[in-house]
């Protein structure tokens, strides 16, 4: 039992990593109608600026948080403007390539900059050490307790700005009725670049939490690839479509792989992550929180 | 005044617009006739500016629209009504208004003339907060107008306003278009299927037919035209 409960709980904190993870693609998704397969590529260059920073140059925690964040932003803002504008009308095929080729790009240059072959190690924001409950240690520390609370208010934040707010009100318009919402007076274009940047700074955060629970892990190659995996089946758990879907997605997600991870064998997580994608696409393919009206496209 | 001169528009070899000409005085009512595929839509959307013609000129009081954003065509009083189906469904009523006055960047104004909507389409204000996608054929209509309205627009392009609706609720639209021209010299640029009511309402009707101007005139004139309602507008 005590076990079924540590394992629950390092799976939440995992999934509430894919869920953020799940969060940035899903932005972009509503937005574009576009899977970002760079995504992971974009939040690995991101998070190793921030290494460099803090491991190179002594940089404060937070500090180095805040410039993988706004690294992001510009990296996202750039991306669409640059690469994804100009295939924005052509096949949906042509934008996937482009995302492809940019995580091969990016990929290539954080190697040139920091190295293939070396795995670094990212400090955690608080203590890995995990709390005690009598005599018995769970697997659940300060740094996991304030990863599901960034998390949860990347969330908030989120559902505030796109329900709350003038902007977001506009990028929903953007996203559900592009033409309808030009004749509105809404600068969709725009919007696009402002979805895009945001997506990517959520994805920073991603990043940097994920690193800071891999001591020893993290490179240009490997990790953050299979971090993209994860959060892309979060979000097609959740129904590619919702925010909440993203976040309730990496959490079921997070708690299944541990229960794996536990229970069968820790080697070959990578197959139950690919098994529970295929499940899901199989048994309900809209994910768990699609819209019940079918869109028109 | 909104003044088209000779545009053209093609969507591939296919001209929807063939040296399309037209006039259209502020405070008037023009509607623009004709069959499917004569051309209608094809007007309105060069106008607004989702299709650039192959040539010709349109300009709204001296200001060249062809040269425009389509968001910044109507942050000049032109404002468009797409068919019904235009309502943003994923957005609530009152979302779908707010978002027609976000541009004018004016709160209080804002509120002021969605008040005034709620007044000219009681059932929008029954259902503010219930989603664009619950509401009925003639609902909607009242929404993308009021929408439209938000924008305190001088000129309202609107797209087959009465497009599966009943005769009794178009009957309706076109009173308050009536109303909106008396009270504040609106324009309107009325595209029709249903030619007998849309002229029962305009000051002024164009004929289009294969992207061409057949018939251009004062509407009883040419609903008087028998010749002309049996050829092109079939009643």
């Amino acid at each position: 039992m005590f076990r079924f409960l540590n394992l629950t709980l390092s799976g939440v904190s995992n999934g509430m990593i894919y869920a953020a993870v799940a969060l940035a693609l899903v932005l972009i998704w509503r937005a574009t109608r576009i899977v970002n397969f760079a995504q992971g590529a974009m939040l690995m260059f991101t998070t190793f600026i921030a290494w460099d920073l803090s491991q190179q140059h002594n940089v404060n925690y937070w500090v180095c948080l805040i410039v993988a964040v706004v690294a992001g932003l510009i990296l996202g803002g750039v991306t669409e403007r640059l690469l994804v504008r100009p295939v924005e009308n052509g096949p949906p095929l042509n934008a996937v390539i482009v995302t492809l080729g940019l995580f091969i790009f990016l990929q290539g240059l954080a190697g040139a900059i920091w190295g293939n072959a070396q795995a670094h190690s990212y400090p955690p924001a608080y203590s890995i050490i995990g709390y005690k409950v009598g005599d018995r240690t769970l697997l659940f520390a300060p740094n996991d307790l304030y990863i599901v609370i960034a998390v949860a208010v990347i969330l908030v934040a989120l559902y505030l700005m796109f329900n709350r707010t003038p902007v977001g009100l506009r990028m929903r318009a953007s996203a559900f009725a592009p033409e309808v919402a030009r004749l509105l007076g809404v600068g969709v274009g725009r919007l696009l670049t402002v979805g895009w940047a945001l997506a990517a700074g959520v994805g920073a955060v991603a990043g940097i939490l994920a690193a800071g629970t891999q001591p020893g892990y993290v490179a240009p190659t490997g990790y953050f690839d299979a971090l993209l995996v994860y959060g892309f089946t979060a979000a097609v758990l959740g129904g590619l479509d919702s925010s909440v879907g993203a976040v309730v997605g990496g959490l079921l997600l997070g708690v299944l792989l541990s229960y794996g991870d536990g229970y069968i064998d820790n080697n070959i997580e990578g197959i139950y992550a690919l098994l529970i994608l295929i499940g899901v696409l199989m048994i309900r393919p809209s994910g768990l929180f699609a819209r019940r009206s079918v869109r028109r496209v | 005044m909104l003044a088209i001169e000779d545009v053209v528009t093609t969507y591939g070899a296919v001209r929807a617009l063939d040296g399309v000409s037209l006039q259209v005085e502020t405070g008037t009512i023009v509607a623009v006739l004709g069959a499917n595929g004569a051309g209608k839509t094809t007007l309105l959307r060069t106008i607004n500016g989702l299709v650039r013609p192959h040539q010709g000129r349109i300009s709204y009081d001296g200001r060249d629209l062809l040269k425009m954003r389509v968001e910044h065509v109507v942050q000049r009083g032109i404002a468009h009504v797409p068919e019904g189906r235009g309502v943003i469904t994923e957005l609530t009523v009152e979302e779908n208004l707010r978002l027609g006055a976000l541009w004018r960047g004016d709160r209080p104004g804002s509120t002021q003339s969605m008040r005034q909507v709620y007044e000219m389409f009681p059932p929008l204000a029954e259902r503010r907060q219930r989603s664009a996608d619950t509401l009925s054929g003639g609902e909607r209509q009242m929404l993308v107008i009021g929408r439209a309205l938000m924008a305190k627009p001088k000129v309202l392009l609107l797209d087959e306003p009465s497009l599966g609706l009943a005769p009794r609720i178009t009957a309706q639209i076109f009173a308050t278009l009536r109303q909106l021209r008396e009270e504040q010299g609106l324009t309107v640029v009325l595209v029709e299927q249903n030619a007998r009511s849309a002229l029962s309402v305009a000051d002024e009707a164009v004929v289009l037919n294969l992207g061409k101007v057949v018939a251009q005139g004062k509407a009883s004139d040419l609903a008087a035209d028998e010749k002309l309602r049996h050829a092109y507008l079939g009643f």
